[in-house]
């Protein structure tokens, strides 16, 4: 039933998506030092001098131990919540829910900035648990929506059953409730992981002149002009977002996870 | 099951939290905001409209217009795109379908900082698009096309097509295709079928789709400073420059403020248009 015209919307937007990365990718394998596409040759060099340099690896690791925090905080808020309603389905209930979810529908630099005063009040500003704590917070709203999809699933038999064998509260929660919920807070964390690994202005606000992150050092260093490692540092990141998202379709549905029905 | 306490116990967790670092801040930000500006320290408490009033001077104006038309173009730009692309996403296979949605996911994911980055090589005179059609002789005198208005679109289209994306196509892969499929079969052309059956009924998605993507854009930065000139350089980046250059943030904390009420307005109209639609 695809016509032509449809290959041609599908491949001019597809290409127009994909292409930048190509000539990323393209670039970073080019042996001479200056931005050339296509390469005149291979080589990892600039991969590997990469990995071999303290001032590349501590925003990396900065990055990511902010983006494993960060997605402890936003799913724990998530379950909580989302358990919460499901147990209460109070309105105070629905509001805890829908301010979870109102962090996505401000704009960023509101949140950012709100988030720097807010810390430089409190003397944390510039600690790298700030960064984590204002992350994991603004960044709730994901695994929010993804959770409510798995309580949503839940039906009350299948707890009365379990209360009925004689199963107490917490017994329930972890033997019956945590399972059936288990592969939607693992694509939350991930995805919350992504996006905090990823995320500049907020990280920037909060304590960007002290917590150095691997977006942060990749933004001053472009503004310094561009090197090949820049591009090899971009195509690293496209590698872990698509490997993390990868591992995360495996083991969950994504087209049913985002509405798809066929 | 657990007792009310226990139970109260786990959502007053999150109520904390959101509370304390979500709501806090914005709170404390809508109280700065009345402060006035202090050269030594940051601010000192006080209660006075000067950082309001500061709205109608030429910068704030200039940059006003800016970024609401820099948004409004953008926003409309990756509705119609996103929305023609994802209905012809929703007829595809599984496989392919699978295809787009990780494909919208990694873009969703993937720092605005490397996007622009990429777009800025592409476009660029010594090894993107400007090369590749001197090459192909197509453009006698290759010059950059970043930085300019249109970089910062491609931009912003780039990263809102996956937000878009993944908001619109549960309705869009779950539709009911009779509609069309009628239509269809009584012989009339593909595009006449997206014009007279489809748009009509996705109107109200679009015009979320648009608004959603407005408040998207009004809050961007790393685009207009990457892929454009001074003259693009919208209202995030002047409230930025502001607060972390200038260490002006009671103005800053106003100029947010501003923001968040044109971002509520837009809101609450999609508000509006959700409740209507669940009534009719």
């Amino acid at each position: 039933m695809k016509n032509s015209f449809q290959r041609f919307v599908l491949c001019l937007v597809g290409s127009g998506l994909i292409l930048p990365f190509i000539i990323v990718g393209g670039v970073s394998i080019n042996p001479a030092s200056n931005i050339n596409f296509p390469p005149k040759g291979i080589t990892l060099d600039w991969y590997m001098q990469l990995l071999g340099e303290a001032q590349w690896l501590v925003p990396m690791w900065n990055s990511t131990k902010i983006a494993v925090v960060a997605a402890v905080i936003a799913t724990s808020i998530a379950v909580t919540a989302n358990y919460y309603l499901w147990r209460q389905k109070s309105a105070f209930a629905k509001i805890i829910v829908s301010v979870g979810v109102a962090p996505f529908l401000l704009p960023p630099v509101i949140l950012a900035l709100g988030a720097s005063i807010f810390w430089a009040y409190t003397g944390l500003y510039g600690n790298i648990l700030a960064t984590m704590i204002s992350h994991g917070v603004f960044f709730a709203p994901l695994p929010m929506v993804v959770v409510a999809r798995g309580f949503a699933e839940l039906s009350q038999e299948v707890i009365e059953a379990s209360e009925t064998l004689g199963a107490t509260g917490w017994k329930t929660f972890k033997t019956v409730i945590f399972p059936l919920v288990m592969p939607y807070v693992v694509t939350g964390f991930a995805l919350v992981m992504i996006i905090s690994f990823n995320e500049y202005l907020i990280s920037n606000m909060v304590s960007g002149f002290i917590v150095e992150t691997l977006p942060i050092k990749i933004f001053n260093n472009i503004r310094n002009g561009y090197s090949l490692m820049l591009a090899a540092a971009s195509i690293g990141f496209v590698v872990i977002t698509f490997g993390i998202l990868f591992v995360v379709s495996r083991f969950t549905d994504l087209l049913e996870l985002f509405g798809g029905r066929r | 099951m657990m007792g009310r306490f226990q139970t109260h116990l786990v959502g007053g967790y999150p109520a904390l939290l959101l509370g304390l670092f979500f709501i806090g801040p914005l709170a404390l930000m809508l109280g700065v905001s009345f402060f006035e500006r202090d050269p030594m320290a940051f601010f000192n408490p006080a209660f006075q409209f000067e950082n309001y009033e500061k709205f109608t001077s030429k910068r704030v104006v200039v940059t006003t217009m800016r970024s609401i038309t820099q948004a409004s173009v953008a926003a409309a730009l990756v509705s119609m795109i996103t929305f023609t692309t994802i209905l012809i996403v929703s007829d595809l296979s599984r496989r392919w379908q699978t295809f787009w949605i990780v494909l919208m996911l990694s873009l969703l994911c993937l720092s605005e900082v490397i996007i622009g980055f990429a777009w800025a090589i592409v476009l660029s005179e010594p090894s993107g698009i400007p090369k590749l059609l001197h090459t192909l002789g197509l453009w006698d005198n290759p010059r950059s096309l970043s930085p300019s208005f249109w970089a910062v679109q491609i931009g912003l289209i780039n990263i809102g097509f996956s937000v878009v994306g993944l908001m619109i196509y549960p309705q869009l892969a779950g539709r009911d295709r009779s509609i069309e499929e009628a239509a269809r079969t009584l012989g009339t052309p593909p595009l006449k079928v997206f014009w007279k059956v489809l748009l009509p009924n996705y109107g109200p998605t679009l015009l979320i789709a648009f608004l959603t993507m407005f408040v998207y854009f009004l809050g961007v930065y790393v685009m207009p400073v990457m892929l454009g000139t001074p003259q693009d350089w919208n209202m995030t980046v002047l409230i930025t420059d502001t607060a972390i250059q200038q260490f002006n943030l009671p103005l800053g904390a106003a100029l947010s403020i501003g923001m968040m009420g044109v971002s509520l307005l837009a809101l609450g109209v999609v508000w509006g248009i959700n409740l209507w639609r669940s009534r009719s």
